[in-house]
């Protein structure tokens, strides 16, 4: 083989490489680029999201933040920073029907969630924190929740099969979401 | 040294546009990833909003249904064909019927190809348990389309595009969860043609 079909050869391996290098790439970084844009993006800056509940409108044609919005659920929600100590996240609907509070952590996952049927007619009272910090400060009452992230996506889903007749149930229901610094 | 450069600068540019395509090809045309199993005309990733998801899974689900909850909380099932194998398309028509699912709630949306909810007129986007009228034999039907059907629930899908119907039920029975594929799918039939 002539040294130029052997430069030939070893582009193109190098080029293939690289593609498939980029193609993994791609594919990893995606769903954390697109939660690092749902979390500190032009929408969460104006909703004040960082840790502080944030109610969005309900779902309707012209809701295009979220890929597949459910017309059947009012969704409340708050961006997490552990970054400065735990955060308190307190909620409670008191609704016969289903709801659901997750949390997403920074790569998409959705590591923790609590429904209507688990939570009874207790409040919720989450204390989120680090993976890595020191457990000894959860409030008495408080249920201590790691998060695999410094940063993470809380998303609270109230169902309504007819807003309008359930209006005035569900909104005052979703709005007893807190989230704050510790 | 410039010609040099220059092919540096194109192997790059086609590097970035082959990986990166592929990868979007990958989330698009496979959001199922190598998880998914099929129930006729509907598909569902069992890994779905799970921790424990590939890196496939996981993009795909973020490209496709961002913030999705794990299977015991909700499962997801979405259908792009009609029952024949044929894409679903918003100028035409069909019958979506069936026992409702074994499941505390469920509904089922109608979706424009962006994943984003069609315009309605009549402010129909989903059919649910709450809405859904069952018949004598205890099943429910809608049509979806771009024209009205006489006496259906009826949700409207204007324009010319591709339709996405996303099935989701919440707090599934243990069987479903642990047998998705046991689901007594929905049927999607195309009827009264489609608009020209």
């Amino acid at each position: 083989m002539s040294s130029s079909t052997t430069r030939r050869v070893v582009s193109v391996c190098v080029f293939l490489v690289a593609v498939v290098a980029i193609h993994l790439l791609t594919i990893w970084a995606a769903p954390r680029l697109i939660m690092q844009i749902l979390m500190n993006g032009s929408r969460s800056q104006a909703l004040n999201m960082r840790n502080n509940a944030a109610f969005s409108a309900p779902v309707t044609a012209a809701s295009r933040d979220v890929v597949m919005p459910s017309p059947d659920m009012l969704y409340s929600m708050c961006v997490f920073d552990l970054s400065q100590g735990p955060v308190r996240v307190t909620a409670n609907p008191q609704l016969k029907s289903y709801w659901s509070i997750a949390l997403y952590a920074a790569n998409s996952d959705n590591f923790f969630v609590i429904n209507d049927k688990q939570a009874g007619d207790a409040q919720v009272d989450l204390w989120l924190s680090a993976a890595d910090a020191n457990s000894s400060t959860v409030p008495a009452g408080s249920k201590l929740v790691r998060s695999p992230s410094t940063q993470g996506f809380l998303l609270m889903r109230v169902l309504t099969g007819n807003y309008q007749t359930e209006k005035s149930v569900v909104e005052p229901a979703r709005r007893t979401l807190r989230c704050a610094a510790g | 040294m410039l010609r040099r450069i220059t092919r540096a600068v194109l192997w790059t540019i086609a590097a970035l546009v082959l990986g990166i395509g592929s990868a979007w090809w990958a989330v698009k045309k496979m959001p199922g990833g190598g998880e998914s199993i099929r129930v006729g005309a509907w598909q569902a990733n069992t890994r779905a909003g799970s921790a424990d998801a590939d890196m496939y899974t996981r993009a795909g689900i973020a490209v496709n249904a961002l913030l999705a909850l794990g299977r015991a909380e909700t499962m997801y099932f979405v259908a792009t064909t009609d029952d024949a194998g044929n894409p679903l398309r918003s100028r035409c028509t069909y019958r979506v019927g069936g026992a409702p699912p074994k499941a505390r709630w469920w509904s089922i949306t109608a979706y424009a190809d962006d994943m984003f909810l069609f315009d309605a007129p009549n402010h129909h986007y989903s059919l649910n348990g709450t809405t859904a009228n069952l018949d004598a034999n205890g099943n429910f039907a809608f049509t979806t389309g771009a024209v009205e059907q006489a006496a259906t629930y009826w949700l409207p899908t204007p324009g010319d595009r591709g339709v996405v119907l996303t099935l989701r039920l919440y707090n599934p029975e243990r069987s479903l969860q642990t047998a998705p594929a046991s689901l007594q799918a929905p049927s999607i039939l195309a009827i009264g043609g489609c608009q020209s």
